[in-house]
């Protein structure tokens, strides 16, 4: 723990970070992407260091009673770079915006409850109007400079930690207009400007002075990421020779080294983050659930967590629901059981056994020793995983059409966040192709109840859902850590990978 | 000697022309490919539809080629997928970055091997040769990767007297480079000294040699004079080659140490499907290898009077 000093102004802190291209925040699919885009632009709200949603840009917000009307109030005496005020026109341009589907952003389905379905007049190939999904009329309402309201065709709780997400950091109202390239052209809200931008290499900030920042006082003058390449290696020796000050990421083979170089820091954070070895239900074989209960039935999610992550997490329940987010609910632990594998096996007419392909990265490696161990431990069953681990980039391309792959998801503040996104039927990130008008519902309903308590009673019907569908393997929930050398302070690992420098200062 | 250039520069430009159709159609042959490398995995089949048509890839195959190969030849690549700007913007700035490596190596590893291999030569079979030879054999059957990992642990994380990586963040710095140099002359300077001691030894055992040590001559004007100019062909075809083999030799010296330069490019290129990227990469690779084999061929003849006239 660092000592209780008085916080130094100046200098700059040094980030070791992969360097990727930060064109556009609503079509943002990497934390880091997001945090190169952090320091200037921001967001509605943010997700502090206790998994929290506090206003940032939004001062404060409240809901109707059916929690289908919320009021934002913005901030006030807040200066685009630019030198125009932060107003309603800027927060009214970015949700329509992420809502139309030209644009192409994930937060289309993040608010989703602004949205609508119309035909597009087309047909497909089996003479079935093309859908399109818009935003709903009049669901964003600029109320008057400062405030803007949201009418929503359905109770959502999430809004305002879906506003915290990556993705959702607020870009001008020109931003369109004038490029729509934040590299090129950085306007931004936030206390601090890009002054150099190499992609693949080095971004550089440097402390605004135009204009003092909404939020008080900035100790660091500038904040420098470099980019040592996808290989975790280079990035420890920089840290070990003092390159750099801290990095984006430790991972959890690299702990115990960094734990024992001098000067360093490691700070841990539990996490809802985590993987999923999904199953596309719309693939054979995985459109039979015995199949899939059969894997479900050979794994023992204590082991995968010790023998994957050196226990530092919680072991996974199948039902992406985590043991921080407010509304989870305790079941049962699953129970590895091979006799009943073999037996769902044999219903499912594979009683010789079967042979499945999983797709998984390279890096980081944590997830391709999950798939491992999720391989080994299927074994017994007769049923025979054959590994197939390529580099990130090639399965961020296949993700969403490979029948058996392992996607790590990142932390959600809220558990109903991440089921919408993930399983609700026909979403852009629904990667299982699972679609259940039942789960739906109740997903609805859970949305609605803005109580914790009261909102993890449904929680665990959708719990049971999901476990009972099988449709994913989630092997367990992981700690995630930062490292700062010891000059470094008031530096926290977020639990979404997010860059929080606002108020970190060097001694 | 002209007609022969030219022959040369003719085979040239030949091997050169029949990798880029290899290349091409490796790489762009199936269209629906390039289109969902291009446009990434959520595009819809209509978005990628419009963007083959835009960029001509219903025309016939040769019609695609040649205007693929005419914008090549502009310098116009395309676009990074994975950064996002013009090819040219990364491929460029990343190339030169490798000729400076490569420049500090060959400076280094070139009078270094020289010298090395022309005293072990001198005298075959003494000890200093013995000495040489089996320290060449040793550092040339080390890989860089080892090589580096060994270096790291020494410089970086014990002695902590080096910088542990080579980004170059703020400007050029000459001791991120000490590693990355160390680490390829350490793996390179071995093979060039042992062809150079092999050919300065059979040099040594020539009747020119013997009768100019017999006529009395000082022996170090023998070596001077009469062995050397002989001893270094040989090794000159070999350093051509390096340049050929540092290439792709920087691969894994860049990556370790995270030297922003061509060899990390490509391998980054490749791993992420950077279509547009693989190609720049692969044609200033093929350009290289054929450029370095011409000079090394004209060199050598240049330089022997044998086959100049024969």
């Amino acid at each position: 723990m660092a000592r209780a000093e008085t916080p130094k102004s100046g200098g700059i802190l040094r980030c070791s970070m992969n360097v990727k291209e930060m064109t556009d925040p609503a079509t943002y699919d990497w934390s880091e992407k997001g945090n190169l885009a952090r320091h200037m632009t921001e967001p509605l709200v943010r997700i502090n260091k206790d998994n929290l949603a506090e206003p940032y840009l939004a001062e404060s917000w409240k809901a109707s009673d059916d929690l289908k009307t919320w009021t934002f109030r913005l901030r006030k005496g807040v200066k685009w770079s630019n030198g125009d005020d932060f107003i309603a026109d800027d927060v009214v341009f970015n949700f329509n915006r992420w809502l139309d589907p030209a644009t192409g952003s994930s937060n289309q389905g993040r608010f989703s409850s602004m949205t609508k379905k119309i035909d597009t007049g087309k047909k497909d190939d089996k003479g079935n109007p093309v859908m399109s999904t818009v935003a709903a009329d009049g669901a964003i309402e600029k109320v008057d400079d400062h405030t803007v309201r949201f009418h929503l065709n359905r109770a959502d709780i999430s809004l305002p930690e879906a506003m915290g997400d990556y993705p959702a950091l607020i870009v001008h109202r020109r931003f369109s207009e004038e490029g729509g390239d934040l590299s090129k052209n950085p306007v931004g809200t936030g206390p601090f400007t890009l002054t150099r931008y190499s992609v693949g290499e080095v971004a550089e900030y440097k402390k605004r002075t135009d204009h003092p920042w909404w939020g008080g006082d900035i100790y660091l003058d500038g904040i420098i990421y470099i980019d040592h390449g996808d290989d975790p290696g280079p990035m420890i020796a920089a840290l070990a020779s003092g390159q750099v000050d801290c990095n984006y990421r430790t991972s959890v083979e690299q702990v115990l080294t960094l734990k024992a170089i001098p000067n360093l820091v490691t700070y841990e954070t539990v996490t809802a983050q985590t993987g999923v070895a999904r199953m596309k239900v719309t693939e054979a074989p995985f459109d039979n659930k015995q199949v899939r209960k059969a894997i479900q039935a050979c794994m023992d999610h204590t082991k995968l967590l010790e023998l994957a992550y050196q226990n530092f997490g919680a072991p996974g329940e199948d039902h992406h629901v985590s043991p921080i987010h407010p509304e989870y609910y305790k079941r049962p632990a699953l129970k590895q059981d091979y006799a009943l594998a073999k037996k769902l096996l044999a219903d499912a007419g594979y009683s010789d056994g079967i042979k499945v392909r999983i797709d998984c990265v390279a890096n980081p490696t944590w997830e391709q020793n999950a798939v491992k161990v999720i391989a080994e431990m299927c074994k017994p069953a007769g049923i025979d995983v054959e590994i197939n681990i390529m580099p990130g980039g090639t399965y961020w391309d296949r993700w969403m059409k490979t029948p058996f792959g392992f996607t790590s998801w990142t932390h959600r503040a809220l558990g109903v966040q991440v089921l919408n996104l993930a399983y609700r039927s026909g979403v852009a990130w629904n990667e299982t192709s699972y679609s259940n008008p039942e789960f739906d519902k109740l997903l609805d309903e859970a949305g609605a109840i803005l109580d914790p308590k009261e909102r993890s009673k449904v929680m665990r019907k959708l719990e049971v859902i999901l476990q009972e569908d099988a449709i994913f393997i989630q092997p367990f929930w992981r700690s995630e850590f930062i490292t700062a050398t010891n000059k470094v302070h008031n530096i926290y690992c977020q639990v979404a990978n997010e860059s929080h420098f606002n108020e970190v200062w060097l001694s | 000697m002209i007609v022969f250039i030219l022959r040369r520069l003719g085979t040239m430009l030949v091997t050169m022309l029949v990798v880029s159709i290899m290349l091409f159609l490796l790489l762009e042959y199936t269209p629906g490919n390039v289109a969902t490398k291009v446009l990434g995995p959520y595009s819809s089949e209509e978005q990628r539809t419009l963007w083959l048509e835009a960029h001509g890839y219903f025309e016939p195959l040769w019609v695609r080629y040649s205007s693929w190969l005419g914008d090549f030849m502009t310098g116009d690549f395309g676009e990074s997928v994975r950064f996002k700007v013009p090819v040219a913007e990364v491929l460029w700035p990343r190339l030169w970055n490798t000729v400076v490596l490569g420049f500090w190596v060959f400076t280094v590893m070139i009078p270094l091997s020289l010298i090395l291999g022309v005293m072990a030569g001198m005298r075959e079979g003494s000890a200093l040769d013995r000495t040489i030879s089996i320290t060449s054999i040793i550092t040339t059957s080390i890989p860089e990767f080892a090589s580096a990992v060994f270096l790291a642990a020494v410089f970086v994380f014990w002695l902590g007297v080096l910088p542990g990586t080579s980004t170059m963040t703020g400007g050029f710095e000459w001791q991120q480079l000490v590693l990355p140099v160390l680490v390829l002359v350490i793996y390179d300077f071995g093979y060039v000294a042992r062809m150079t001691r092999a050919s300065m030894a059979e040099v040594m055992t020539t009747q020119y040699i013997r009768t100019a040590v017999l006529k009395g001559l000082p022996y170090r004007r023998v070596i001077m004079r009469h062995a050397l100019r002989n001893a270094l062909i040989a090794p000159f075809t070999v350093i051509m080659l390096q340049i050929n083999w540092l290439l792709s030799g920087v691969i894994v010296v860049e990556f370790f140490f995270a030297y922003k330069g061509f060899g990390a490019l490509l391998l980054e290129a490749s791993l992420n499907q950077d279509i547009f990227l693989i190609e720049a990469c692969a044609m200033v690779a093929v350009f290289v290898a054929a450029a370095t084999q011409t000079i090394a061929d004209v060199g050598y003849t240049y330089l022997n009077p044998r086959i100049r006239f024969g």
